[in-house]
């Protein structure tokens, strides 16, 4: 499998405001004192790219990125215009708090040309905000979508399944987000992982998790909900009105390549799977002292590689097509994994449609369970 | 040598009383070994015997003591204290006229020591009580010489005190056994005859027959003759152990020692068998009863491609372990291995122990069974060494276990709790007397199957360490039993199959539902556990089908992150077995053995 150079590339910002109960991503809360130190680190960083690189897909993720001052944001978005030039026609997307919406903040995103927004919403459901421990109000969504009409593309976040949530609840989240229709949608069932707030009032039977059943049902609501109002779901968590898929994240699941600079960012580049120091501030001394803060490196190639593009390519809804997997791989679907794909189909997890191969609605519901078999 | 100067004793006790500690005396005081090379319980020379502090093989030692104007030769054999490595006192005592008969000054007579004691007796040996440990603080000498009378009767034979760690008594006890051990008789110019008492197995030089020359004198060159093994060989060497290996030129009547044919394997020696000239015509000794396999258990290499290596490991180890025994079988369930016989479950341990040292294979192990007899309706009869060959329930006209007869030794205050233990395990009494005015001695008669799980572990517990049992098997005896088999989704899995009494069926058949409930994993399906006797379902469990289980977010830094988690249950599975479609993992396979919470 030939390795083309990365054609798209993510960027970490770690700071928030606070830690979300629930939140157990690469972030560092309430250290504004570090963003100058980071930006610095940020740019070391890049300058080991030797030279600028094209891309086609650029996503600036968090944390919040918006937790940068504005002017700290300029200097964000002036390096990554250095760094990463955009093609014509290409997807450059920022994550955003709702609180950090407002016209200095879009004027900013339209003038670096920014084209994607999306917004960490979670919901319209102001005990279910409180409980997610999120500041913002549900009129300030309502405000943020006024706000970002000039962006072409604005995704929201929704979670469900948090705890006490009636599937009416979600119902009518679901139908506060539809209102505003926007192009995209990523919806999560709230997970309890270790290392977060939320884990330790779990364990102390503080917090219950919703009712396995209970959760399925919020889920095929939202596909049933969603589907009805347009949006197409196209992985297992994300919706789009057609035209609107992420491309960025396509990158991930179709196994191509990607650069990804901050601290926890992975990048996947010749073939080597890459991570940085996932502590904000090893991965800025790192940096500065001149360091490699890369914390874990590895080479995937050869079946590995071919069975990961294959389990993570069926978690798109539109599954697979033979060809291009033969073409992205050299190998066929048939000869890795013939067998076992053969048994789900019997088992009524996978299918063939329309000459691709994917989940069927049952397989997807408990798809973590197929993906040991594949890989 | 003079027979008139030679010494056979074995050095008997029960467990831990300090018997291998005593034979380090004994070669220290005696010179054998220089306090260099001396170190702790220096018998116990196998790595297994070292690692856990026990001694699993009998040895022998031969000794020089000058006493008065006297050389003497002292063959001792220091022997095992384990319930399981009874025969090996057994085979031991056949080669001696004498034994010390150990007691720890504090613990007092144990089980083991009644049981060893009553054995030396019927072997007709002069007995040397000796209380060990007396440095103890809280030894309490005098009452244990009162138990130890009260026990054996052995009112005449003066008692000696000695304490092996310290060195406290060695010479007395020398003196002791130079007197009260009668000398071997037997004419060392008359036909050759000796013993054949055990063997082991050196890597270089093939098996090491140990022997006790019973008549006449036996010679390197010399042509021999294993009478009942029916083979003929030529002596390469003889010696004694002092305790390493020493050539010498002749064994005469009386002498213990060694001899090196070039045989390679110790399938082909048999323990008491009668070794004598080649051509000779003699009358073969008495030989003493084949260690008895009292457990056994299904072994499966958990990769049927290991299957081969599995076999080779196995019969490496029958090559120094010839009590233990083995067989192929198969099972639909888990694919081609073996069924083990075991001494008991300490030697079915030690076993699986030495395989898992000495082989890579990742083994499976079944719940370990006793040997059952079946008579069937049309008059058929069959030994039982494993749950699948037990017919059908129609077919049954009586099912039979074996039965030992279990001696409890036990300070009074816990006769309660054991008597409760017994009685939960459907025993029968048979007697209780008081040993001292502060000890008893309770006997059960109980089922094999009973005692060999965890009966030791509930005495213990029960009697906070003090009590202490010993058993020997006294037959079969018919019984209310049937197979409990146990349904994943429908299909019997045959090696979850046991035997047990009717009426602990219910109570079992849950408890291993449940742990089997515990253990499979949930599946995309719904998963039924079941417990059945023939056809009839007596529990059931069922392992609820996954609703969901789908992970939401899955981004850049998320794929090599999911990858390895996927990746570690991939491996999971691989090493689960696969019954119609549930994977099983291994560790279900001893589930069976849970009893349920009635025993607790
Ligand atoms: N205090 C004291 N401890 C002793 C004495 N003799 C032996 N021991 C200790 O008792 C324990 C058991 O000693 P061993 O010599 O292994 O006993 P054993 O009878 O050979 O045991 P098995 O072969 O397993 O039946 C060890 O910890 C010894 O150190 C003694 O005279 N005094
Ligand atoms: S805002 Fe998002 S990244 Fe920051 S703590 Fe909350 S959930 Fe985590
Ligand atoms: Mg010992």
């Amino acid at each position: 499998m030939t390795m083309p150079v990365p054609r798209s590339a993510y960027i970490h910002v770690p700071f928030c405001r606070h830690r979300c109960g629930y939140c157990n991503f690469t972030v560092i809360a309430g250290r504004d004192d570090l963003h100058a130190s980071y930006l610095q680190a940020l740019q070391m960083e890049l300058e080991t790219l030797g030279a600028p690189q094209e891309m086609e897909t650029v996503f600036l993720g968090g944390g919040t990125p918006t937790q940068l001052h504005p002017d700290e944001l300029r200097r964000l978005f002036d390096l990554i215009a250095y760094w990463f030039p955009m093609v014509t026609e290409g997807e450059y997307t920022i994550e955003a708090n709702p609180e950090d919406i407002d016209e200095e903040s879009v004027a900013l995103f339209q003038e670096y040309g920014v084209n994607r927004v999306s917004l960490g919403g979670q919901s319209f459901d102001m005990d279910k905000l409180t409980l997610l421990e999120r500041s913002h109000q549900p009129s300030q969504l309502e405000q943020c979508f006024t706000l970002l009409k000039s962006i072409p593309s604005v995704s929201m976040d929704l979670i469900f399944g948090v705890p006490g949530e009636t599937l009416a609840q979600w119902s009518a989240d679901l139908d506060s987000l539809l209102i505003f229709r926007p192009t995209h949608i990523s919806t999560y069932g709230l997970t309890i992982e270790k290392g977060t707030s939320f884990w330790s009032r779990f364990e102390r039977g503080d917090l219950l998790e919703v009712d396995e059943e209970l959760q399925r049902q919020f889920y095929i609501e939202a596909r049933q909900r969603l589907s009805a109002a347009g949006y197409h779901h196209y992985e297992v968590s994300n919706f789009a009105r057609p035209g609107f898929e992420c491309r960025h994240n396509q990158a991930y699941w179709f196994g191509d390549p990607y650069f990804a600079v901050g601290p926890g960012a992975a990048s996947f580049v010749n073939g080597y799977r890459e991570v940085n120091h996932r502590s904000t501030t090893t991965y800025i001394s790192k940096v500065l002292a001149g360091e490699s803060p890369v914390a874990e490196s590895e080479l995937v190639s050869g079946e590995e590689l071919h069975r990961e593009v294959l389990v993570f390519a069926l978690r798109r809804l539109d599954g697979i097509n033979p060809d291009w997997f033969f073409q992205k791989t050299g190998v066929t679907i048939e000869s890795l994994a013939g067998d076992q794909i053969t048994k789900f189909v019997n088992q009524g997890l996978l299918r063939w449609h329309d000459g691709r191969l994917c989940l069927t609605e049952e397989g997807l519901l408990v798809s973590d369970s197929l993906w040991p078999y594949l890989l | 040598m003079d027979c008139r100067n030679i010494r056979n004793f074995s050095i008997i006790a029960h467990i831990d009383h300090g018997k291998s500690t005593l034979a380090d005396r004994l070669l220290e005081f005696t010179g054998t070994v220089s306090e260099r090379e001396l170190k702790e319980q220096m018998l116990d020379d196998m790595q297994l015997e070292r690692d856990r502090g026990i001694t699993i093989k009998a040895r022998s030692v031969s000794v020089e003591y000058k006493h008065g104007n006297t050389t003497y030769q002292l063959n001792l054999i220091d022997t095992p204290g384990h319930v399981d490595f009874q025969y090996e006192v057994s085979r031991a005592l056949t080669c001696c006229e004498g034994a010390l008969l150990l007691v720890d000054a504090f613990q007092g007579v144990e089980a083991q020591t009644v049981a060893n004691g009553y054995n030396a007796f019927d072997h007709d040996l002069a007995i040397i009580p000796v209380i060990n440990k007396i440095d103890l603080d809280y030894a309490r000498v005098d009452e244990v010489v009162e138990e130890i009378e009260q026990q054996f009767g052995l009112g005449d034979a003066e008692v000696q005190k000695v304490s092996a760690k310290e060195g406290i008594g060695i010479e007395g006890l020398l003196e002791a056994v130079i007197e009260h051990v009668p000398p071997p008789t037997g004419d060392p110019a008359a036909e050759l005859r000796a013993m054949v008492f055990d063997s082991h197995y050196d890597e270089f030089r093939g098996a090491i027959t140990y022997i006790r020359v019973m008549e006449g004198t036996i010679g390197k060159g010399d042509k021999i003759q294993f009478v009942r093994a029916g083979s003929v060989h030529d002596v390469i060497e003889i010696g004694q152990f002092t305790p390493q290996q020493t050539p010498c030129d002749a064994l005469h009547a009386g002498q213990v020692g060694y001899v090196i044919c070039n045989i390679k394997s110790l399938d082909m020696i048999h323990i008491g068998d009668t070794l004598c000239l080649n051509k000779s015509e003699v009358e073969p000794l008495p030989g003493y009863q084949e260690p008895k396999r009292m457990v056994y258990c299904g072994l499966y290499p958990s990769d049927g491609q290991d299957f081969k290596e599995l076999r080779d490991a196995l019969g490496r180890l029958k090559i120094n372990d010839p009590s233990f025994e083995f067989e192929a079988e198969t099972s639909e369930a888990l694919g081609f291995g073996f069924r083990c016989g075991f001494l008991g479950l300490l030697h079915m341990e030690i076993v699986q122990q030495r395989l898992e040292q000495e082989s890579d294979v990742d083994l499976i192990q079944t719940a370990p069974n006793v040997t059952y007899e079946v008579t069937k309706k049309d008059g058929t009869e069959m030994r039982i060494h494993r749950p699948q060959e037990v017919p059908e329930p129609g077919d049954i006209l009586e099912f039979r276990q074996p039965i030992v007869r279990v001696n409890f030794i036990t300070p009074g205050e816990y006769v309660g709790a054991i008597m409760k233990l017994c009685n939960e395990r459907r025993g029968v009494q048979q007697s209780q007397e008081y040993i001292s005015p502060t000890r008893m001695m309770l006997c059960y008669d109980l089922p094999l199957a009973e005692v060999i799980y965890d009966l030791h572990d509930k005495l213990k517990s029960a009697t906070r360490g003090y009590g202490t049992m010993d058993y020997e098997i006294i037959g079969y005896q018919a019984a209310d039993l049937v197979r409990m088999d146990i349904l994943v989704n429908g299909n019997r899995v045959d090696a979850l199959s046991v035997i047990c009494h009717r009426a602990d069926s219910q109570v079992r058949g849950r408890a291993v539902c449940k742990k089997l409930k515990q253990e499979i994993d949930r599946h995309m399906f719904e998963v039924a556990v079941q417990a059945a006797i023939g056809a009839k379902i007596i529990a059931r469990e069922t392992v609820r089908a996954l609703r969901k289980n789908v992970t939401a977010k899955c981004y850049g830094g998320d794929i090599s992150r999911k990858k390895k988690l996927w990746a570690k249950q991939r491996e999971g599975k691989k090493r689960m077995k696969s019954i119609g479609s549930v994977d099983i993992p291994q560790k279900a396979f001893m589930a069976v053995l849970d009893k349920g919470q009635d025993k607790k």
